[in-house]
């Protein structure tokens, strides 16, 4: 059944394709149809004219050739006429052989001889004795009544012909006259050029066969002709049966014409009976040559035909070339229409997966939104009920500040989504360490898998510059996102491994470095890699299924990391885990800056002592910048040995680096040992890992240590350096702690209309020991500033998006105002509003800072302190003062 | 790129358009003499010189490389003179007819044409009658090699000139000889030692002769001394004068040819009827006859003996002193009462100049009768030109002497052929002296 289906399958696609091909076959034969019937056509009537034409030419030789006949017989006649005239003088001539003597030869005649009657010899006008002995009359011919003889050669050396008349007188025969005719003067009678010289026509003598006329013009080879039997040999005429007709037709005295090839020429050759065939006109010519007319009249038509045939050629090939332009044209349009039809198919899809994808995001957001938010209600209500429960309280603030954090973070993943897919995504590019960078995610990341009992290894190797420029955000939020859907798809006691890693500079101005996130954990199916960089996609499977997530954090990644130039790459195997990896060029900054701190630390040698040789190496390319030499050593021992052998043991080394675990001689037993050789001004700084060690707590009380988290950073140890300097400085320490109290007392002037984030404000504030006032929309902030002293508010925090007049425009004319604090009056931004560009339009319009809602008080902090110089006395701290004045 | 695709195919299909309608216009067009004569007129009458020349008979899709050589150097004159020459020509169809001389000497004494190509023995003939003009006024003259003068000089005049030197020899199969192991001969001994082998060995007849050539055997021997040995002026003056006798010098040759005939190495019956080389030559192609006699031009000529199948050469006739070249002159002469003389005088310069010699000689590969022209000869004929190269040869005709030498023994030679004895022969060169002696007493007495 199968066989048969394919079979009739096949036999439908030749089905399909045949018509088109039978079309153009049927098209082809067609044509090749009606060009056979023309060129029938053509033939035919070509052959048709060729028929008629040599029908015609050969009529036209004949009666070229009985007009020649008609002349010789018509001088025949003549010249016989003229000997009876003669003979009649004669006979009234008193002596007839004085006629005879005195008788001048002409070019036609001659020689006039007489014979009288009864007598065997007469005379000849050249004055000899004349014999008939001489002449043969026997072939009985006559010309009219007189006998002709038969050809001779005379004595002039020419063919020459005699005929005899009688002389009557009285009815009595009184003598014979004889009068010789050269055949030269029949020559006259010949056409000149006769077919255009291609004719030959000779005079031939029927009894001898000999040619006796051969005109003047020939060509030497016609001009050779004999007699009959030469003209045979000379034109190959061989055939006998050809030879036999020509006898009898010569026998008869009739016409003969007959075609044979002379000189490998079609030619009629003719012979034609000249005064009832006592001479005959014998010759021939080329069939070509009678036949010029007809000839030309075919060329004619081939030339018409040939004309027609190739128009009709060059109109298909412009109709071809038309054709085939308007194919290619009808093609591109249906390539072109094919691929907007694919575009739009894949739009469709697209559109429908986005549509599903954004429905399934919806349903996800509805879940996930609603999950912590269920949370924070669900604790609310339990917080409602146990308020008087402080323990209870402070967990469920605890669990409803999680909820909200959680929240936020999906709300900000969705913000991401936003500002990418509207191309609004700019990228803030800074000056940042790698260091601060490894920091801040180990912080993050390293919690969350302790967590989960999972390890966690960090790994940075062969940078050349830790220094760079770029988007730290942007990147921590890159490494953040890799790590903790390493950390979130990874089950409990898996590790995870993150590696920076320096590559190939392809350009001096730039670090190439490579970011490796990689984990033994679930991994991804091959279905689910092609779309992991697709929004609102996330892994789901029975064992994930429970990790929430809006599932944009991949094409966030993605998106970013593709606008600062670089790659991301996934491998992953089900079951075996994932190594995702991301190539950047960041650029490197002139590192003015950090050349002057090293060279104001008076600080040129060190030594660096780590069992791992890449550590070593890492440090000694990490330092090269700095301009200070490392030394290092792979062991206590080796370090020990060096400043042994070191000539000025206290100053050869300004300060060294020490792994604090290392095999067999640890770090901090090492240091001791070094203690003993170098003195306690030196500064010893142990390599921890991130996770702590145990040994720091003991190294810690050690004289003049630090501590630096490896991996190694120059930055890091510079800050160490810094740190151990700062330890004897406790005004630093106290300055600190202020930081913490930085609003404390200040009076606040806050423009927000949404009365529950107003009264959110308000209480953190007041946490803070602060105090606000708030006014509902701009209008009112601007008019309650008009009416504040100078100095009454440390600050104006604006919303932006307000009714009756917005924040940009309150603070517009807050600046424009005639006092002398409104050019000065610090304006905060504290909106929901979070992009660059309302970043960007707050400070426009006048603000100093901008702080995005939620309100993060460590945030607001900072920026306060930034811009508030002096506190302004609160309301609160007003009051106190007054009372305190007042008890004083 | 598309938009100019288009253009060009636009272009291309104007082009194609104007084109035709350019062409269509251009068929239709044309005009119709109405009001002219139509007939056709001839504004320059054409020139013609005729010619009377012998001719081979013709044979089909053979060509014959005398004429084309002499029609090369014709067509230079017909293209330099604007003219045409026109062939007329006579072959006598069997020996009882006239002979060629018979009638070119009939034509010239009626003066039936312009010019004439002459045998040795009519140019005497005819110059001795003052039919023929005086050539040494032609430019071409004064190249000719004296040989050519004095042989066609009657009473002062040079009264004919030739394109080539005619030189008569033996054509031998020398494959033939060199079956019988036979040397090429130069004595007559040595040639009748030849014959006698080939007849032996059933070569019925070795000489294949026609009735005109026969005569060079008598030449070869009667004058191989008086022009290769003593003082060849003073014996021409003695026989002139009577005191030493044409039949004294005649006598050994006729005698050989007598012994020839007697013993059958010449078929004298055949010989007396046959015409030269369509008589004798067949057998001879078909190498039937080891020996013929012919002139320098028919080893070059594919109507005479031109490329045949058996290694051909040509030696002189036996003679005492060695294989013997005899020369003749045939001539070109221009009749006196020519009616287009000067024209005819025009062309004969030009095809008797240096640069038409040139390409005679050249085509035909022929000895020039200019001193100015060499050619090299092809082998077959290199035994014969050695000869002539160091000067040994007779001449078949000399106007010097007074008894016209070429025509008459070739007419005593058929006497002899037609069953004469050899005395009687002799008793007609005695009888031809006396009537030129008498001629000649007769001139001084007038």
């Amino acid at each position: 059944m199968k066989n048969t289906s394919i079979s009739v399958s096949g036999a439908e696609f030749t089905m399909k394709r045949n018509p088109k091909g039978n079309k153009k076959g049927s098209l082809f034969v067609s044509i090749i149809f009606v060009f056979c019937i023309l060129a029938a056509v053509v033939f035919s009537v070509a052959r048709r004219t060729s028929a008629e034409m040599s029908s015609s030419a050969i009529n036209n030789l004949s009666d070229s050739l009985d007009l020649v006949k008609g002349s010789i017989e018509a001088i025949l006649i003549k010249e016989a006429e003229f000997q009876e005239l003669i003979a009649q003088e004669i006979t009234v001539s008193k002596d007839p052989y004085e006629f005879i003597r005195f008788y001048n030869n002409s070019q036609t005649i001659s020689k006039v001889s007489l014979i009288l009657k009864g007598e065997s010899e007469g005379i000849s006008s050249t004055g000899e004795v004349f014999s008939e002995d001489s002449l043969d009359f026997s072939t009985g011919k006559k010309v009219g009544n007189l006998p002709l003889t038969q050809s001779y050669l005379n004595e002039m050396g020419t063919w020459a012909y005699t005929m005899k008349c009688p002389v009557m007188k009285d009815d009595k025969e009184i003598a014979a006259l004889y009068i010789e005719y050269t055949f030269d003067s029949l020559e006259t009678t010949f056409p000149n050029n006769l077919y255009n010289g291609y004719a030959m026509l000779y005079i031939m003598d029927s009894k001898s066969e000999r040619l006796v006329l051969k005109p003047t013009g020939m060509g030497e080879r016609d001009a050779g002709h004999l007699n009959l039997a030469d003209f045979y040999r000379a034109n190959n005429i061989m055939e006998d049966s050809i030879q036999t007709m020509v006898d009898e037709a010569i026998q008869a005295t009739d016409n003969i014409m007959f075609y044979h090839d002379i000189r490998n020429k079609n030619s009629l050759i003719y012979m034609w009976s000249v005064n009832d065939g006592t001479f005959y006109l014998i010759g021939y010519v080329p069939v070509e040559a009678i036949q010029q007319e007809g000839r030309s009249v075919n060329q004619s038509i081939f030339t018409v035909v040939l004309v027609m045939l190739i128009a009709f050629f060059l109109c298909c090939i412009l109709y071809y070339l038309s054709w085939k332009q308007q194919e290619a044209t009808r093609k591109e349009q249906e390539a072109e229409r094919e691929i907007h039809n694919k575009q739009l198919a894949e739009a469709l899809h697209a559109a429908q997966i986005a549509s599903n994808s954004k429905t399934t995001f919806l349903s996800n957001m509805s879940h996930d939104i609603r999950t912590p938010m269920n949370a924070i209600l669900g604790f609310t209500t339990l917080l409602a009920k146990d308020a008087d429960n402080p323990a209870k309280v402070r967990e469920y603030t605890k669990k409803i500040t999680s909820s909200g954090q959680h929240l936020l973070s999906l709300i900000n993943d969705v913000l991401d989504v936003s500002k990418i897919e509207s191309g609004k995504m700019v990228l803030t590019v800074g000056e940042f360490t790698l260091n601060d960078l490894v920091s801040s995610v180990d912080a993050i990341i390293r919690p969350m898998a302790k967590e989960k009992g999972q390890t966690f290894n960090v790994t940075v190797m062969d940078i050349n510059h830790e220094y760079l420029i770029g988007d730290e955000t942007r990147i921590n939020q890159i490494l953040i996102n890799l790590l903790s859907n390493s950390v979130k798809y990874t089950p409990a006691n898996g590790n995870i491994w993150f590696r920076i890693i320096g590559q190939k500079q392809h350009s001096a101005q730039y670090e190439h470095i490579r970011i490796e996130v990689e984990d033994d954990g679930y991994g991804m199916t091959p279905e689910f890699l092609e779309t992991i960089f697709d929004a609102f996609t996330r892994a789901e499977n029975s064992t994930t299924n429970k990790v929430q997530g809006a599932g944009l954090g991949m094409a966030i990644t993605k998106n970013i990391v593709e606008l600062m130039g670089g790659t991301i790459d996934v491998f992953s195997e089900v079951n075996k885990g994932s190594l995702f990896r991301v190539d950047l060029e960041l650029r490197i900054p002139s590192e003015q800056a950090d050349r002057e701190f090293w060279k104001d630390s008076k600080i040129t040698r060190i030594l660096a002592v780590d069992n791992n040789a890449e550590v070593c190496k890492s440090i000694r390319m990490l330092m090269k910048d700095t301009g200070i030499s490392v030394d290092t050593a792979l062991s206590g021992q080796e370090a020990l040995r060096r400043l042994t052998e070191a000539g000025d043991k206290e100053t050869c080394y300004q300060a060294v680096l020490l792994d604090i675990r290392m095999p067999d001689m640890d770090g901090v037993e090492t240091a001791r040992s070094l203690r003993q050789v170098i003195p306690d001004t030196i500064p010893i700084l142990f390599l921890t890992s991130y996770d702590g060690d145990d040994a720091c707590a003991e190294a810690s009380s050690m004289e003049n240590v630090g501590f630096l988290p490896k991996p190694f950073f120059v930055s890091t140890f510079k800050e160490a350096l810094l740190n151990l300097h700062m330890d004897q400085n406790h005004d630093i320490m106290e300055a600190e702690s202020e930081e913490d109290n930085v609003l404390n007392g200040l009076h606040f002037l806050v423009a927000e209309d949404n009365e529950v984030n107003a009264e959110i404000l308000s209480e953190l504030l007041d946490i803070e020991g602060a105090t606000c006032e708030i006014a509902e929309n701009g209008q009112l902030v601007l008019e309650r500033f008009e009416r504040a002293v100078e100095g009454e508010f440390a600050a104006i925090l604006m919303d932006v998006q307000m009714p009756v007049m917005n924040g940009h425009e309150a603070s517009l004319k807050i600046r424009q105002l005639d006092r002398p604090d409104a050019k000065s009056i610090p304006i905060i931004a504290m909106t929901a509003n979070a992009f660059a560009e309302d970043v960007k339009d707050a400070l426009n319009a006048g603000m100093n800072a901008h702080v995005a809602k939620p309100i993060d008080m460590d945030i607001l902090k900072k920026t306060i302190r930034q811009y508030v110089s002096e506190k302004p006395f609160t309301k609160k701290g007003e009051q106190n003062e007054r009372e305190q004045e007042g008890k004083r | 790129m598309k938009g100019s695709r288009k253009g060009n195919v636009n272009r291309l299909q104007a082009a194609c358009v104007t084109g035709i309608i350019v062409l269509t216009l251009a068929a239709c067009s044309g005009k119709t003499d109405v009001g002219g004569n139509l007939v056709l007129k001839d504004e320059n009458p054409e020139k013609v010189i005729n010619l009377f020349g012998p001719m081979e008979k013709s044979r089909p899709n053979v060509s014959n490389i005398a004429r084309t050589a002499f029609d090369l150097t014709i067509e230079m004159a017909e293209k330099e003179l604007g003219l045409t020459v026109c062939y007329r020509t006579y072959t006598a169809e069997n020996y009882q007819e006239k002979t060629y001389d018979e009638v070119s000497i009939d034509r010239v004494r009626n003066n039936m044409d312009d010019l004439y190509l002459l045998n040795p023995d009519t140019i005497q003939v005819l110059g001795s009658e003052d039919r023929l003009l005086d050539l040494s006024v032609l430019d071409s003259a004064k190249n000719l090699r004296d040989v050519v003068k004095t042989a066609n000089t009657v009473n002062g005049k040079l009264v004919a000139i030739p394109q080539e030197v005619v030189v008569n020899g033996l054509f031998v199969n020398k494959d033939m000889f060199d079956q019988y192991n036979l040397e090429l001969p130069n004595t007559p001994e040595e040639f009748m030692e030849c014959c006698r082998v080939f007849k032996e060995n059933g070569i019925e007849t070795p000489i294949g002769a026609n009735r005109w050539w026969l005569e060079n055997f008598v030449f070869a021997q009667a004058y191989a001394e008086l022009y290769n040995g003593g003082d060849t002026k003073a014996l021409i003056e003695a026989l002139n004068k009577g005191e030493a006798k044409y039949s004294d010098y005649m006598r050994p040759g006729f005698e050989f040819l007598k012994e020839l005939i007697d013993k059958e190495y010449i078929d004298a019956e055949t010989a007396y009827t046959y015409e030269t080389i369509e008589g004798e030559g067949p057998d001879f192609l078909a190498q039937k006859t080891p020996i013929v006699m012919a002139y320098w031009g028919a080893a070059n000529s594919e109507t005479a003996y031109g490329n045949p199948d058996f290694n051909l050469q040509v030696i002189g006739f036996p003679s005492k002193l060695g294989h013997m070249p005899v020369v003749s002159m045939t001539g070109y002469g221009v009749c006196a009462g020519a009616e287009h003389s000067d024209d005819t005088l025009a062309v004969l310069d030009i095809i008797l100049s240096d640069e038409a010699l040139q390409l005679y000689a050249e085509t035909n590969k022929v000895i020039s009768p200019s001193k100015n022209v060499e050619v090299e000869c092809i082998d077959a004929l290199k035994p014969l030109n050695d000869r002539i190269n160091e000067n040994i040869y007779v001449l078949g005709s000399n106007a010097g002497m007074n008894v016209e030498q070429w025509g008459n023994t070739c007419v005593i030679v058929r006497e002899l052929l037609s069953g004469a004895t050899v005395d009687e022969c002799m008793a007609a060169f005695d009888k031809l002296q006396e009537e030129a002696l008498a001629q000649a007493l007769e001139g001084k007495g007038n």
